[in-house]
Parts: C-alpha cells; structure tokens; sequence
C-alpha cells in the first residue's frame, strides 16, 4: 500500500495522445537539408540552450527556489567533458555522460544551502556567490583547464568516425536533446513532478503531507545539475573551446531570460524561450549592447504583460500543449 | 605596514558600505533585493564620464546632474516596472530588477562598445605621510563622503517625520496605509534615494578601478557580502559589513595570497550564511521546515 498525494484524476477527455510530441524531433530529422553551416551551427547552439532552459526551469519553476547557479553548472559540465576530452583523450559519449554527472553532483552540492534552511534571496545570494567562486577556480586550476587562455577540445570522434561538421553534430545533439526532454517530462508528471511542486506552492503543507521534502529538493537539484551539466558538455562538443568568460554572471542572467520569457514552470517555455533568445542575439551581434537591450526588453515586457511567458500563448493557441500532471 | 593597510582597507570598504548602504535602502522599504544594482551604480559613473569627458562639464556640476538623474530613473523604474508586479511573487521582482540592469548594461554599451576606460582624473592627485601611513586626498574625500551619507541615512530614518513612516511601512505596508501613509509614494522615493545613492557610489568608485560595463557585476556582489556579513536589512551591519569587507579583502591579499583577493567576498558570503545567515546585527533568516 503506498501512501498517494494524488489528486483524483479527471476522466480522460480523449485528447491529443502526448506520442505525437515525437513527431517534432522526427521532423527536426530533415531540417539540416535546409540550412548552411553557419544557421546550422545556430540551431545546434538553440538545442544546447533549450536544456539548459529545461534544467534551469526545474529549480526555479517546478521547485520555485530562487538559485541562481545555473551558470555554474552549465560551467562544470563544460569543464569535465572539456578535461576528459582535451588530457585523457576519452571516448566522446563517456565524456558527454561525465559532464552531465559532474553536473548532477554540483546540483546536489547547491542543494546543501537549501537543506540547512536558506531561503528566497538568501539562497539566490549564496549561489551567485558559488558560480562566481565556480569561475574563479577554473582561472586558478591551470594544471587542467588552462587558466583564462580556456581549453581547446580536439574533434569530436564518435565510435571511430570523425564529427566534422555540424550537421552531423546536430543528429548526435537531437537524440540526447530529445531523450532528456522526454525523461524530464515523464518525471515532471509523476509523483516526483508533484512533489515538487508541492513544495514550491507550500512547503509547511508539502511537509505535513508526508510528502520527504528533504529527498525531493536533492533529487530536483541534481537532476537539474544533470540537464544543464549535459547542456554544457554539449557546448564543449559544440563551441571546442572552453574558457571562464563564458560562464560569467552574464551568461547566467541570459539562461534566467530564457526561463522567465518561455514561461515559469512550463517544459515548452522553456524551448520557445531557447530559440526566442538564441536567435535575437544572433540577428544583433554586429551591433554592441543591442542583443542585451533586446533581452531586458523582452523580460520586462513579459513581466508585466505576460506573467506566464511565451508558453501562455503556445496554450491559447493550442490544447496540445496545455500540461497535465496526471495520466490519461 | 599593518596600519597602512587597515588605513586602504577602511577607504576602501567605505566605498562597498556606500552601495550595500544603498541596496538596504531599497530593500527595507519595499522588501526587493535589487539585482540590478550594480548597474546602478555603473550608470551613475557612465553619465558622469560623458558629461565631463563628452561635453566638458565641471565634474562637481555632473555629478549633482547624475545624482539628480538616477533618482529620477529610479522613481520612475518603480512607479512603471516595480509598482505593477508588487503583489506578485518575489521571483518576479528579482527578475525584474535583473532585467533593468541588464537594459542598462546593453544601453551603455550602445554608447561604449566593449572598451574599459580610464575615469577623467577628477579627485585631486599626491599623496602626503601621517606618520607611517601614506594617504591619498582622494581616499579621505571618498571615506569622508561616506561617512556624510551615513550621517543623514541616520539622521533621515531616526530622527525625522520620513524616517518613522519608513519604519512603519517596514513593519506593515497594510497598517501604514490605513493610518494615512501614502505608500506607493513613499516606496518610489525610497527608490529614488536608493538609485542616487548608487550613483553616487559609481563616481566615486570609477576614479578608483577603471570604468567598463562589467564593473556592476563585482560591485553587486560584494554590496552582497557587505550586507550578509552585516546581517539583511540592518543599515548599521550594511556600513559595518562593507568596512570589514574592505579590510579582509586587503588583509587577505597581504598576508595570506592576493589571489584570494578576488574571492575573499564569495567566502564571507557562503561562511556567513551556512554558519550564521543572519549576520552581525540582522534577523532569523532561516527557514525551518
């Protein structure tokens, strides 16, 4: 007999089967037919960021903790692939799953904070603190990642065939893209899922429910640490050059952009939010300080007009991608 | 060697109790932690370079008129951008915050592009001997600065009419409305200090380093351990904090390894807050569950 904190569910209203959502990577399959190198290599690096909206979401949307290492993780990630691959010459999807993990113990590392009681800004402060310290300690631990110079990661060789270009980076990215998108989902949807956002709704209440708050704040971290860990060996694969710069307070305020104008709390926000703000730097970056202008606008903008995000619109337009948190 | 190290290290916390001193500001009358502070405090330093190397005005006159400006900018950013979300979640007005110091980050650079400038020399140059310790003119008009804005902080909030209602709106938005306090005004004031203060701190920081538009990101982060070190919300553990700040920073450098300098203030941030998260002087800041 297991205790539940289900809600009854209601009877299935014989809507859209989620199998269809496989539908979009399975059409993604032909995109590279269309695109050249360089537009290519944009909707590689939007893949990279959709997991890191993804993970990023989980903490701050599904868990509502204000923790702000994203940036951090996203770092370690790219450092451990970055390591593995450029001194001890190890097969590229080990090292990929290296990043992912070392990614996943930062996360549960973070969550320490949080079990000793710290709170909202107080938590958003300790963990600014421990992705700055992140930085600093890649500057310093020259004997593996060279100091501020960065890594320079060596071709990606995957079973023995060399990943030269960045279609055939981009078949590799979609399938591990997909796969973690598909595995987050099922966990935000199971018991797990609403644990989580038990928590984040009322914590005292989630407690007094039974529900292990402890356990699921841990497990929320490192799985978040995980996707974004994953993201960023990806960017180490993708980018083949890991330095500290890219892992600055900056690059951390653009992966809060991508969760709040995609949508709190929302697995599809977090996608459209990727793509909106991967590309509209891209359309500016001849022009100095307009891509920031155009984040800030955007985020404001949605604050005030659009609590929800972008993923909002997405559920007006469509009940496909209104999420359900039971099954059906 | 010891005395003249506490003497920068004073002039130079001084300077971090200044931005801590404004973000307490801001924080204790409407309860947001403002992440975009540090380009606050960036801005101020940014108008008064373009006055003063752009068009050639006097500095004393630009740096009134950028004072005077980033009050208004903060009036203004709570009346349209705070004020709306107010009764929505913390979350949202700490992204808020974020992203309108990021829109300043992006306008400055607009202006700038990605170069570091050299602030005009407007503090006066030299140094003189008191005894062993060599001074700067420029660290005693920065530290006596400070010490003024200390000095009416403490007068404004315990001695006169504004003060009390600060206390009250602290205490309870809600009961300090219904005896008559005009919240929502006092609140955009608070704003406004709280951002020309800020200015106020960028000019005189940016004579110190140099000026660039990555100078908020450190400066917002060690306003952080100035008021975590002090204790969240206390003016006195904001101005206490950011002196010992100073202090550790340089004693670190000097007698442990100056390549800790850059981190001294993360450290302070996680020790105080795994250890002791209310500080020197703040409240519980803990949640028990």
């Amino acid at each position: 007999m297991q205790p539940s904190i289900d809600v009854t569910a209601p009877p299935t209203t014989g809507g859209p089967s989620r199998r269809i959502f496989w539908i979009i990577p399975l059409a993604l399959l032909g995109l590279p037919f269309f695109l050249n190198d360089y537009t290519q290599y944009i909707v590689n690096l939007i893949l990279v960021y959709v997991l890191v909206g993804v993970g990023f979401n989980i903490v701050l949307g599904n868990l509502g903790q204000l923790a702000f290492a994203n940036a951090a993780f996203y770092g370690i990630g790219a450092y451990a692939t970055a390591i593995l691959l450029y001194h001890y010459k190890v097969p590229l999807l080990l090292a990929i799953a290296a990043g992912s993990i070392a990614g996943g113990l930062a996360g549960a590392l973070v969550c320490l904070p949080v079990l000793r009681g710290i709170r909202s800004f107080y938590l958003a402060i300790i963990t600014l603190a421990f992705g700055e310290l992140m930085r600093w300690v890649y500057i310093n631990a020259e004997t593996w990642t060279l100091g501020s110079m960065g890594l320079h990661v060596p071709r990606p060789v995957l079973f023995g065939w060399v990943l030269a270009t960045e279609k055939q980076k981009f078949y590799l990215f979609l399938v591990i893209v997909t796969l973690i998108i598909a595995a987050t989902s099922n966990l935000l949807r199971s018991r797990v899922g609403r644990a989580f956002m038990a928590i984040r709704d009322n914590e005292l209440a989630a407690a007094s429910m039974g529900v292990p708050t402890a356990l699921y704040m841990v497990l929320a971290f490192a799985w978040s640490g995980f996707v974004v860990g994953t993201a960023g060996a990806l960017y180490a694969v993708l980018v083949r050059q890991v330095s500290p710069e890219a892992f600055n307070l900056l690059e951390l305020i653009v992966h809060f952009g991508i969760v709040v104008v995609g949508g709190l709390g929302s697995l599809a926000g977090s996608i459209v939010g990727a793509v909106a703000l991967t590309m509209a730097p891209e359309l500016l970056r001849d022009l100095p300080g307009y891509e920031e202008l155009m984040i800030a606008l955007m985020m404001i903008l949605v604050l005030l007009f659009l609590p929800g995000g972008l993923a909002t619109l997405l559920e007006r337009a469509t009940s496909l991608f209104r999420q359900t948190y039971y099954r059906d | 060697m010891l005395a003249q190290l506490l003497v920068s290290g004073v002039s130079q916390g001084a300077l971090y109790a200044l931005v801590a001193l404004a973000m307490t500001v801001i924080y204790r009358a409407t309860t947001v932690i403002n992440f975009g502070h540090g380009d606050l405090v960036m801005a101020g330093a940014f108008v008064v370079y373009l006055l003063v190397v752009l068009a050639g005005a006097p500095f004393l006159i630009s740096a009134l008129l950028a004072v005077v400006l980033l009050f208004a900018f903060g009036v203004a950013v709570y009346k349209g951008l705070i004020r709306p979300i107010m009764a929505g979640p913390h979350l949202a007005l700490a992204m808020m915050a974020v992203a309108v110091g990021y829109a300043l980050r992006g306008l400055a650079r607009v202006v700038w592009g990605r170069e570091v400038l050299p602030f005009p020399k407007v503090l006066p140059q030299g140094t003189f001997m008191v005894g062993p310790v060599i001074l700067a003119p420029s660290d005693l008009i920065v530290t006596g600065s400070v010490i003024a804005t200390v000095a009416i902080l403490a007068i404004v909030f315990y001695a006169t009419r504004l003060g009390k209602t600060a206390q009250a709106v602290f205490q309870s938005e809600r009961g300090a409305a219904l005896v008559g306090i005009n919240v929502s005004a006092f609140q955009g004031t608070m704003w406004g200090i709280g951002a020309a203060m800020a200015a106020l701190g960028g000019i005189l920081i940016a004579p110190v380093t140099l000026l660039y538009p990555d100078l908020a990101a450190s400066t917002l982060i060690r306003a952080f351990a100035a008021m975590t070190l002090g204790g969240f919300g206390s003016f006195l553990g904001a101005a206490v904090g950011g002196m010992l700040l100073g202090l550790s920073e340089l004693l670190v450098g000097a007698y442990i390894s100056s390549k800790l300098i850059d981190i001294t203030a993360y450290l302070i941030i996680i020790g105080v807050l795994l250890i002791r998260p209310s500080g020197l002087f703040g409240r519980q800041a803990v949640v028990r569950v």
